[in-house]
């Protein structure tokens, strides 16, 4: 039996996102663990080992963020191919290896094909990790995004989210780690997603930076080679200095670059609006908006409004076909 | 006599941003010396240092980036007025307090009086915050720092004289603000003065970020906590943790940035697409076309 759990603390993006995907994945005898969560995420994640550990029947947990939403048919599948390993302790979509801190994906990353869809700026989506080079999968990495993690029944009855990591970052590098050092495989799979968040990707940079410093101070011997005396700290701490201001640097071109780019966009819309002839046939399209709202007013219909094309829900499938085991509300899996 | 000197790589950004501004600012006596590199960026100014070293009647030297145009006519008084203070050893027209590193633009910046004239995306100018001084921030003045930004630097006689600069420290980054300390460790003041200029770079500031933390942790080392250099606070394992957070927060919101602009993107190209895809717009085209061939017809 593949279970399926998660901590919510929103419900309606669990409803929206999280819960649809389950369904669509889901096999008859499968087991849903949706907890409300328990901070830190950790906590409410050991919860649902705990329940999930219970289960003799077990072959997998997957653990899913209320933001993210499965979209692959052959999900678990695929899931129970990339277990077939008995090494293998832990499976995700996106992941990297040379993981020297909390930001895995300053690494070597491996990504499954997945979009993120974003509701700022009028909505849209982007390719998943579109920020980042990536690898298509399947790879073993050091560690996998949080994001969805798909757990050996040996890694649910034997390992625990670290709850001292109490910010709520780092708990998915952590677990990789540990069973890493169990001598258990991390693995990505081409498991496909689709990521309803906002493209800020950390809400709060400062509590992130706090979280980084947490995981590092402890698993600082497997990121990196500590220093052994005082000289070797000093070195490394003028070297993380001066990274720091170049990253920062970077940061700053980047946010020139945005905005240069965006100024071009600009211009060139206000040069197409402020031309003579998108000028004289002004009333034409006055006189069409009044003609729709008319319509509408008639129907009591609700149009798209213009510009934005209709949203197509195909995307987030790739073309694909209902799972198997899919099934309507009458016969939804067991909520725990 | 105020002399303009200039250490080319690229004589065709010469000949399109540095010269145009030197002309423009030049006096009839002024002495123009504009030479190829030779090697790092602190050789070529010591070479150029060396030659105007023994001018008895040098009243003030202009290093200016090959790259960089300054647009103020009235350039040569305005660095005669700040130079009128013996005590005055540099002066420039972007600068900073607070500095701890060779990243100055992360302390506290007093004054930024230049454009980043970019050619990527079409084009453009990036103003910065005393670039119109009508515009600028209560905290932009001109006034006494403790380094300024390299690419137009005016050097008292005196300077030329006694302080080179340090050919150890790499390249091309850090020059600016080690010469700066050499200069107040010599007990003269370093100001930044009302003259403008535009820099003519692209968007990216650091191409090359393997060399620049090398120039960044040299000067650290060299200053060692002097005048603020290279200082922090908590122990060294402490500082090393905290930067190396710091910097992949940075990165992320990098990211951020990228992210964003590929959302804003689309959201334009949206708008555009249905612009230019509207019936009035289709059918006006002949209209455009028409006023396309006139403009190209007209004589120029």
């Amino acid at each position: 039996m593949i279970a399926f759990g998660a901590s919510i603390s929103g419900a309606e993006a669990y409803r929206r996102y999280a819960q649809p995907g389950i369904d669509r994945a889901a096999e008859p005898d499968s087991q849903v663990y949706a907890f409300a969560s328990v901070e830190p995420i950790a906590r409410t994640y050991n919860l649902i080992l705990d329940a999930a550990g219970h289960r003799d029947d077990l072959e997998a947990l997957v653990l899913v963020h209320p933001h993210t939403e499965i979209v692959d048919p052959q999900f678990l599948t695929k899931v129970r191919r990339a277990l077939e390993d008995p090494a293998v302790g832990i499976v995700g979509s996106a992941g990297a290896s040379g993981v020297r801190s909390l930001a895995w994906w300053e690494g070597q990353v491996t990504a499954a094909p997945g979009r993120q869809r974003y509701d700022e700026f009028g909505g849209g989506s982007l390719p998943a990790f579109s920020w980042t080079r990536s690898a298509p999968p399947p790879a073993e990495v050091e560690a996998v995004d949080g994001q969805l993690l798909v757990l050996s029944p040996w890694v649910v009855r034997n390992l625990r989210f670290d709850e001292s990591l109490h910010y709520n970052h780092g708990f998915d590098v952590d677990l990789c780690l540990q069973a890493r050092a169990a001598g258990r495989r991390v693995m990505v799979a081409d498991l496909r997603l689709a990521h309803h968040r906002s493209i800020e990707l950390v809400k709060d940079l400062d509590v992130w930076a706090q979280a980084h410093r947490q995981l590092a101070r402890k698993w600082d011997s497997v990121f990196t080679e500590a220093p052994s005396d005082e000289a070797g700290w000093k070195r490394r701490a003028r070297y993380a200095e001066a990274r720091r201001e170049a990253c920062r640097a970077i940061a700053f071109s980047q946010a020139m670059k945005r905005d240069a780019g965006v100024l071009e966009l600009e211009r060139e819309l206000d040069l197409t609006r402020a031309s003579l002839s998108w000028r004289v046939t002004a009333p034409l399209r006055v006189a069409k908006r009044w003609w729709r709202s008319r319509g509408e007013e008639e129907t009591g219909g609700v149009r798209e409004p213009e510009g934005l094309p209709a949203f197509e829900g195909r995307w987030e499938l790739d073309g694909a076909q209902e799972a198997p085991g899919r099934r309507d509300t009458t016969g939804r899996p067991a909520r725990v | 006599m105020i002399a303009f000197a200039c250490s080319i790589t690229k004589p065709e950004i010469y000949r399109s941003c540095a010269g145009p501004g030197i002309e423009r600012a030049a006096e009839m006596d002024s002495e123009i010396l504009a030479q190829p590199a030779v090697g790092t960026i602190s050789a070529s100014y010591n070479a150029l240092l060396e030659r105007f070293a023994a001018s008895p009647d040098l009243e003030a030297l202009v290093l200016v980036h090959q790259d960089a145009e300054i647009v103020d006519e009235q350039f040569c008084a305005t660095i005669r007025q700040a130079l009128s203070d013996p005590n005055v050893g540099l002066v420039g027209c972007v600068g900073a307090i607070g500095v701890r590193s060779i990243a100055w633009w992360e302390a506290s910046v007093t004054c930024a009086s230049f454009v980043n004239r970019y050619e990527e995306y079409g084009g453009g100018d990036l103003e910065s915050f005393s670039w119109s001084w009508s515009d600028a921030p209560a905290y932009a003045r001109t006034g006494e720092v403790e380094t300024l930004d390299g690419f137009v630097l005016v050097l008292s006689p005196w300077v030329v004289q006694n302080i080179r600069f340090d050919e150890s420290i790499g390249r091309f980054h850090g020059y600016d603000l080690d010469f700066c300390l050499q200069v107040r460790r010599a007990g003269y003041r370093v100001l930044t003065a009302d003259f403008r200029a535009i820099h003519h770079r692209p968007l990216e500031m650091l191409p090359d970020p393997e060399e620049w933390i090398d120039a960044h942790v040299k000067v650290a080392e060299k200053w060692d906590g002097e005048m603020g250099i290279g200082a922090g606070t908590g122990t060294w394992p402490q500082r090393a943790f905290r930067a190396e957070a710091e910097a992949d927060a940075a990165l992320l919101q990098a990211h951020l940035y990228g992210l964003e602009l590929a959302a804003r993107t689309q959201q334009l190209e949206r708008e555009l697409a249905l612009a230019r895809g509207s019936v009035s717009w289709r059918a006006t085209r002949p209209l455009r076309r028409l006023s396309a061939r006139r403009r190209s017809a007209a004589p120029t």
